[in-house]
């Protein structure tokens, strides 16, 4: 493999039940030749075990996540999914980026198509990078919302642990939680709809460093995921 | 803020190239923000604004910030003006977009020391989500460029072909419970020719030109090209400049909820 080539590193979380396709590059050529020079896949369980190591051939063009997790992971539950990718910055002259698309199978709700979640931080080559991006905020409708919201966190490093600080604002108020993520371990952290009367309108989080992190939504009655969104990076 | 990211869609020859033609064409762009709107019975789509990016920007967090937004339906035409005072960085102000027929269309936001990320909302009484829009440019065509580019639209529009000044690609899927659309954007002030072409493991399924006003858009059911196939490869060419998203639909297309997906 060639040093020049640049590290990506990205994560997704994979539920049973849904539809879950990525494509490791989403903006391809004509022909899809442009591709990844590498791709392995790593998942990894609530508590940061680690359930499974595949590689994907670079060139495939999507990869159906639910055909090859549901088999071996039915029952499990949630779990974490790495995506560990190299790529060529004179092929993409741009960092390439994996897209994902999500739909409960059965469910009455739209599907999603979303943005994988892209981690700098964790590859050694990036580490002493300056203005970290670890500082991110979602902002939401302020009223009562047909859904519960979450952040789904995962620490995605190899070696060090993380304190990261969800904090949501309601009106003035605000609820600070603290979550000690030791390397590959996830956690949802619910976001209550109101406090003290004042809807949910923001949510912050702040790490050492970046971390996986997506805000979720999910429909009132049945649970099926209707909102599965990055948060926005600032340079602080 | 979400950058304009455009190096990826040629080679730095091609890239080059239009700049070249545009520099020969007179053509401006103005720095933009747009977001899409799609609005049906029952489902209300609302801006939230703000200029929370900026709070820790020095120079730019410093109220009060007026925002205008002009929201433009499906023909390009302008059906909303709203103007909008936040006091602080981190005021949040809601704008539900009016529903013009046929209910969709994109808005741009303008504002001295905007510097932030804006979301697009779809809630109904059962559902909500929400994705946000993009900050990148609008081509305008002095009156000399219009006029060539319309003689060579219409020229290759009898072929079913579009002067290809820019492409984009995307990939769609389908379910026996879901469907995808998607809501073609026309960033400029010439009609654009929006070329999709649809494909898959090598085997061309469909293409079709959607003609598309100055500063209109287009929503365009992705099963007319692909049938059910579960997934498919789209290649869109367009004249001038153009951006789409990915509309999600589930088990009762349309009529139903709906999800917004931008686009890088």
């Amino acid at each position: 493999m060639s040093s020049s080539l640049s590290p990506l590193l990205s994560a997704t979380f994979w539920e049973d039940g849904y539809d879950h396709l990525v494509e490791p590059v989403h903006q391809r050529d004509a022909q899809a030749r442009r591709h990844l020079a590498a791709l392995d896949v790593s998942v990894f369980d609530g508590n940061g075990k680690r359930l499974l190591d595949f590689t994907v051939d670079p060139r495939d063009e999507v990869v159906d996540l639910d055909g090859l997790l549901a088999g071996p992971l039915a029952g499990r539950g949630r779990v974490l999914v790495l995506f560990d990718a190299r790529y060529d910055p004179q092929i993409f002259p741009y960092r390439p980026h994996h897209y994902g698309y999500l739909h409960r199978r059965g469910s009455p709700a739209p599907p999603l198509y979303y943005a994988v979640n892209a981690v700098l931080g964790g590859v050694p080559d990036r580490i002493g990078a300056t203005g970290m991006n670890n500082f991110e905020t979602y902002l939401f409708r302020q009223q009562a919302l047909p859904a519960r919201h979450a952040v789904l966190v995962a620490n995605l490093s190899r070696f060090t642990t993380a304190e990261v600080q969800v904090t949501a604002y309601y009106g003035r108020s605000k609820v600070l939680e603290r979550a000690t993520l030791p390397p590959k371990l996830h956690a949802e952290l619910p976001l209550p709809a109101e406090r003290e009367g004042q809807p949910l309108e923001r949510v912050e989080i702040k790490a050492p460093f970046r971390m996986a992190t997506y805000v979720i939504g999910r429909q009132g009655q049945s649970g099926d995921l209707v909102l599965f969104d990055h948060l926005f990076t600032y340079f602080r | 803020m979400t950058p304009p990211e455009t190096a990826g869609y040629g080679t730095a020859v091609s890239s080059r190239l239009r700049t070249l033609a545009r520099q020969i064409l007179g053509v401006e762009r103005t720095p933009t923000y747009y977001l899409p709107w799609l609005t049906r019975p029952g489902l209300d789509c609302v801006l939230i604004l703000s200029n929370i990016e900026s709070r820790f920007k020095a120079g730019f967090n410093e109220g009060p910030f007026r925002l205008t937004t002009t929201q433009y339906d499906a023909d390009g035409h302008r059906v909303g003006r709203y103007d909008t005072t936040l006091a602080e960085s981190t005021d949040v102000a809601e704008l539900p977009l009016t529903p013009a027929p046929p209910g969709y269309g994109f808005a741009t936001v303008e504002g001295e020391r905007l510097h932030t990320d804006l979301y697009v909302t779809l809630t109904t009484p059962e559902f909500y989500t929400a994705t946000h829009g993009r900050g990148e440019f609008v081509e305008r065509y002095p009156r000399r460029a219009r006029a060539a580019m319309a003689l060579a639209r219409g020229a290759l529009a009898p072929l079913g072909r579009t002067l290809p000044a820019f492409v984009r690609y995307q990939y769609v899927y389908e379910r026996a419970d879901s469907r995808s659309h998607l809501l073609l954007m026309n960033l400029s002030n010439v009609e654009n020719g929006v070329r999709v072409s649809a494909e898959w493991s090598g085997r061309r399924l469909a293409s079709r030109l959607v003609p598309i006003p100055p500063m209109g858009t287009r929503l365009l059911d992705v099963t007319t090209l692909t049938g059910r196939i579960p997934v498919a490869r789209l290649k869109l060419e367009a004249n001038a400049w153009f951006n789409l998203y990915v509309v999600g639909a589930g088990p009762r297309d349309l009529a139903g909820p709906l999800s917004l997906m931008h686009v890088k």
